[in-house]
């Protein structure tokens, strides 16, 4: 017993110690707490990659010049409005005037020069790579900055929505991984490891005070102690629900309001279109016909989703439902391996240890065994392993892994990317489309993803639901989740 | 004795510096390159090079090593590689929050265990003492992550009594903090007191059939009477031994509930280091759990000479 | 054993027996028949209750749930020989080396043990699967390795034991060499205590597959294991909570099958200590 006493009384040692390092949720009404299944690891985007970190701060205590809305449109945000030149290399942004950033300087042109030209040398995260196109940042007036490109790029300015173009101080970046400062409606204040962020109106903004004076961020690492947090009143909000059979118990509820929407995350089964036997394109089109993807959707993912048969998510302006190119079909499939001169092959499908991947494989093992294809499933750690040994080594035959990245059609254009799909005409599009006006990109985006469609450069299972669960008091939380935020400035309450 | 415990001391401390190299080398070979998960998809070459240097995994291992268990002997377990942050304090917080569900849990185990156990013993041939030692052989059976899983969906789900999860330090607020320990608390704790009464009643059947005891009946004591002036101290010592092995795989053992409630403990912790090759910080909770253990073992070792004078001499 | 003793048995040995053998059962049969293909995938029936062709009714993928559990206790099955396998192979002979061998050596393999005992199973398994990549296996051994300890603990100590009887020193004293004593005497009267171990060693091995799996680290699939199968229903408990039950009781069942049969074999191979634990 004396062992015990030892244990507790040090047990509540170390826990002084941690003293007011977090954050229980009080029955506050100016307070609301959403719930999130990933945690960043910390709060510098610009070092550190992963989706957490930019769904946390963007828009909410980091700005950029541009927004994206609900609707997939670039809007203004710390830019009043812009103009871009005839041939269309030079944009000049307005600033908005009374933008301050929360370590009370002002926001101003040198802002942004400071901000477009760290991406090139602070940054250490691969997407940093998005502004090379830039060829240099000049400021006209305090409010008045002009960004000149090495050649006319579409991409650009979409790419200004997400976090490279988020807006930084020269007085605030000591400590971003910390301490973030922005000019955002929000401001940090606490984080506890493994639990939760905290973030607080921030008094001096710009624009529309925020409904909800204070923000608990709590994040779950297992999707059920998620929807349980919500069901117990732990949470008010569950920004997406990964588990879609347990959708319905929200919905019977009328406690909650459930929304569906739209993502940029095509669970996508990916083909090693550099490796025999999968660098055949009948090959790779039996496997497609082989497999039913409603199934799959309906398994996985309760039959929520969209079918989309291509990379592109219906929020893109160059979206068409491509989920007909090749439909459900055993005995075309089984024709098409017999016609490659194929039997009884054997292929791994290493994918990642998440719980959508885990199951998906598990159909398309199933599926694809009914056409006499062996599929060994070998679930990886995720990140770790899977960027390792698929991403990096391409020791893979077959992958399933979401691709949340926003217009990441363009990786088919990369032929060193995991995929290994190497198509010049996919290449001179993209080219095209980048450099090209806005209806000549849509023209070539277009025909981009029906390329790849009748290629069948990777299946795509499916696009993952936006699915948000919230407390029936809680407003203006948006159905679609296109940005990398989570944006809290819409919310509001009844 | 002076001797013996100088004795099991060396071997104490020569265990924990076998240990910290086991577990350096262990993580040496384990596959994932945290300079490139760190970077994210997309790095180039030159960077992962550049980041590497920094974080020193360049350098020979035994290098490394030094340098490691250097910083470790000064209380510096090194910066994270992934939240760029000390490690030493964020353990020191994870590991409070486990010290404390675990604490509960013996608590709650040994206020089971103990009553039941010696009431099993004591009526070891009577129909309540073989139910109670069915009760405590399923008891055993039941995974300690399904228990919460049950408790959760009657407790918080279905009657909203108590939160499902989350965690709030004692110091904040303490009822909040009660509430929420009480579910993943009586998860371990039940599923323990099941092991730790199997333990109680034999230790105390054993006691039970000691010569002292019968002559105590003989003199016209009730069985109960005669345990309690007698025999639980005898008792006391193979359950002690029990209680220290359970506190040792518990530290990590917890993690399943951790991970049930939501809890930010040190399993957690290894779990999303180890996810995210944050071999740092993984080295270092193991190191931390793997010295706890030893350290258990070597404080039970030196309460049996407290505990039973017979036992000093060896 | 006396006829009293006989009277006095409990019916541990029975029921851990009958237990056990229900999951051999499972297994053997599994590999004769199964009401359908435990892993074949089939949208247009997911979460089915139960009904006359689908006994526990069908998981979300469709899955017969009475298949899962009888292909699943051959996953058991495995990964309790595999873990107790490899605590037995290298965990006796160290043992009994530490008992017979010189005293330094004995006192080596000890320490070692204890290290061992440091990293509780758990952990080992956990690192193991980050280092080999998660599977059944990995996990087993890494499982067979944390209990080594006590296998070496129960030889050495019996073998000490046994060391000290007449008829060992009798054998010394004519001269028989050590393997020998250690193959005639010891291994036979060790043999008893180290199957009581097995079978409790057993049990804790399924208990580690279902946390494990649960974390993520055991069985791949589409391989069926019980464990996967309470893992995968837990999102569904509210809904169905059938998913979980059956596992679940099926898990139950395993552990206390071992648990009981390691006991009653304890009474009968020492009838001093019958009536504990």
């Amino acid at each position: 017993m004396r062992v015990f006493g030892a244990t507790l009384v040090l047990a509540m040692l170390v826990s002084a110690c941690s003293a007011g390092s977090s954050v229980s949720v009080p029955a506050d009404p100016d307070a609301i707490s959403i719930g999130f299944a990933a945690e960043p690891a910390n709060l510098d985007f610009t070092r550190t990659d992963g989706a957490a970190i930019p769904q946390a701060l963007l828009y909410n205590v980091y700005e950029g010049l541009v927004k994206l809305d609900a609707d997939g449109r670039v809007v203004p945000l710390l830019a009043r409005e812009w103009t871009v030149s005839e041939d269309r290399r030079t944009y000049d942004f307005q600033l908005r005037p009374d933008v301050t950033f929360s370590n009370g300087q002002p926001f101003t042109a040198q802002d942004v020069k400071f901000s477009v030209e760290r991406v090139k040398t602070a940054w250490t995260i691969s997407l940093k790579s998005k502004m090379d196109v830039v060829d240099r940042v000049d400021v006209v007036g305090p409010l008045h900055a002009r960004v000149v490109l090495k050649r006319p790029s579409n991409n650009w300015l979409f790419d200004m929505t997400t976090r490279v173009g988020a807006m930084f101080s020269p007085s605030g970046v000591a400590d971003l991984a910390n301490t973030p400062v922005g000019t955002g409606p929000y401001t940090f204040a606490t984080r506890k490891r493994g639990d939760s962020i905290v973030l607080r109106a921030n008094p001096s903004y710009w624009g529309r005070r925020p409904a909800y004076t204070t923000v608990y961020l709590k994040y779950y690492k297992d999707p059920t102690a998620l929807n349980n947090a919500l069901l117990s009143n732990g949470i008010d909000v569950i920004s997406s629900i990964t588990t879609p059979d347990s959708i319905g118990q929200f919905e019977a509820d009328t406690r909650f309001t459930v929304l569906q929407g739209t993502t940029n995350a095509e669970v996508t089964l990916s083909f090693n279109n550099a490796k025999a036997p999968l660098n055949d394109k009948r090959v790779r089109q039996a496997l497609t016909y082989a497999i039913d993807r409603k199934a799959v959707m309906a398994t996985v993912s309760a039959g929520r989703g969209t079918q989309i048969g291509s990379m592109v998510p219906p929020t893109d302006p160059w979206y068409e439902d491509l989920s007909g190119v090749h439909p459900h079909d055993p005995a075309r499939a089984k024709a098409l391996l017999a016609e490659a001169g194929l039997r009884n092959i054997s292929l791994r499908l290493r994918v990642a240890n998440l719980p959508y991947a885990v199951s998906a494989a598990q159909v398309v093992a199933s599926q694809l065994a009914d056409v006499g294809v062996n599929v060994s499933i070998e679930p990886l750690d995720f990140p770790a392993v899977w960027l390792k040994q698929v991403f990096t080594d391409h020791d893979f035959d077959m992958s399933i892994v979401q691709h949340v990245e926003a217009r990441d059609i363009v990786t088919f254009g990369n032929p060193k990317y995991y995929w290994g799909y190497d198509s010049p005409k996919v290449r001179e599009l993209l080219t095209q489309a980048d450099v090209g006006t806005p209806e000549k990109q849509v023209q070539a985006m277009k025909e981009i993803a029906r390329t790849i469609a009748d290629d069948a450069a990777a299946d795509w299972l499916f696009l993952f639901p936006n699915v948000i669960a919230a407390k029936t008091k809680v407003t203006g939380l948006s159905r679609n989740q296109v940005s990398e935020s989570f944006d809290l400035t819409g919310l509001g309450r009844r | 004795m002076i001797l013996g415990i100088a004795r099991r001391t060396a071997i104490f401390l020569v265990s924990v510096l076998a240990a910290s190299i086991a577990v350096f080398l262990f993580m040496a070979v384990l596959p994932g390159d945290p300079a490139q998960v760190a970077l994210g998809i997309n790095a180039t070459p030159e960077l992962i090079a550049r980041t590497r240097a920094e974080f020193g995994t360049d350098r020979p291992l035994t290098t490394q090593y030094f340098d490691w268990i250097g910083g470790v002997l000064t209380g510096d377990f090194g910066r994270s590689y992934v939240t760029r942050d000390l490690i030493g304090p964020q353990l020191a917080d994870r590991l409070g929050v486990t010290l404390w569900l675990v604490g509960a849990a013996m608590v709650i185990a040994v206020v089971i265990a103990v009553p039941l156990g010696s009431f099993a013993a004591v009526r070891h041939r009577k129909v309540s003492g073989t139910v109670i030692s069915g009760a405590s052989q399923l008891g055993v059976a039941v995974p300690a992550f399904l228990a919460g899983i049950l408790l959760v969906q009657v407790f918080a789900v279905q009657w909203r009594l108590l939160p499902s999860g989350g965690w709030t330090p004692p110091n904040q607020d303490f009822g909040e903090f009660l509430r929420g320990l009480v579910l993943p608390a009586l998860a371990l704790g039940l599923v323990q007191g099941a092991v730790l009464t199997r333990y109680v009643r034999s230790a105390v059947l054993d006691t039970l059939r000691e010569d002292y005891l019968r002559t105590a009946r003989a003199k016209g004591l009730m069985p109960g009477q005669a345990l309690v002036r007698h025999g639980l101290r005898n008792a006391a010592v193979p359950v002690v031994t029990v209680l220290g092995l359970q506190l040792t795989t518990l530290l990590i053992g917890a993690v399943v509930v951790e991970r049930v409630f939501v809890l930010p403990g040190l399993g957690s912790m290894l779990l999303d280091a180890v996810a995210a090759r944050d071999l740092l910080t993984v080295q270092g909770i193991v190191l931390v759990l793997v010295i706890a253990a030893l350290l258990v073992n070597f404080l039970v070792d030196l309460l049996y000479t407290v505990i039973d004078p017979r036992l000093r001499r060896s | 054993m006396t006829t009293a003793a006989m009277k006095r048995r409990t019916p541990t040995l029975t029921v851990g027996a009958i237990l056990v053998g229900l999951v051999v059962l499972l297994a053997v049969m599994s590999f004769l028949w199964t009401p359908h293909d435990p892993t074949r995938v089939d949208a247009a029936v997911r979460l089915l209750g139960p009904t006359g062709d689908y006994l526990f009714g069908t998981d979300k993928f469709g899955r017969d749930l009475v298949s899962q559990i009888m292909v699943g206790a051959r996953t058991t099955l495995y990964v309790g020989v595999v873990a107790v396998g490899v605590a037995a192979v290298i965990g006796t002979p160290l043992g009994i080396l530490a008992a017979m061998g010189p005293r330094w050596l004995g006192e080596f393999v000890m320490r070692v043990n204890d290290l061992v005992l440091a990293f509780p199973a758990l952990l080992l398994a956990i690192m193991f699967g980050a280092v080999f990549g998660a599977s059944t296996l990995t996990a087993m051994i890494a499982i067979g390795i944390a209990t080594v300890p006590s296998f070496a603990r129960i030889a050495r100590s019996g073998t000490l034991q046994v060391m000290s009887t007449e008829y060992v020193l009798a054998a010394r004293a004519a001269g028989r060499s050590r393997f020998a004593i250690a193959h005639r005497h010891v291994l036979p009267n060790v043999a008893g205590l180290l199957i009581v171990q097995s079978s409790v060693s057993f049990a804790i091995a399924v208990l580690a597959e279902a946390a494990l799996s649960f974390l993520g680290f055991g069985t791949r699939p589409p391989t069926p294991s019980w464990g996967r199968m309470l893992q995968e229903s837990q999102e569904l408990l509210a809904v169905q909570p059938r998913l979980a039950i059956v596992p679940g009781i099926a898990i139950a069942i395993a552990v206390l099958g071992f648990n009981l049969l390691g006991d009653g074999l304890r009474d009968r191979l020492d009838p001093r200590l019958a009536g504990r634990r």
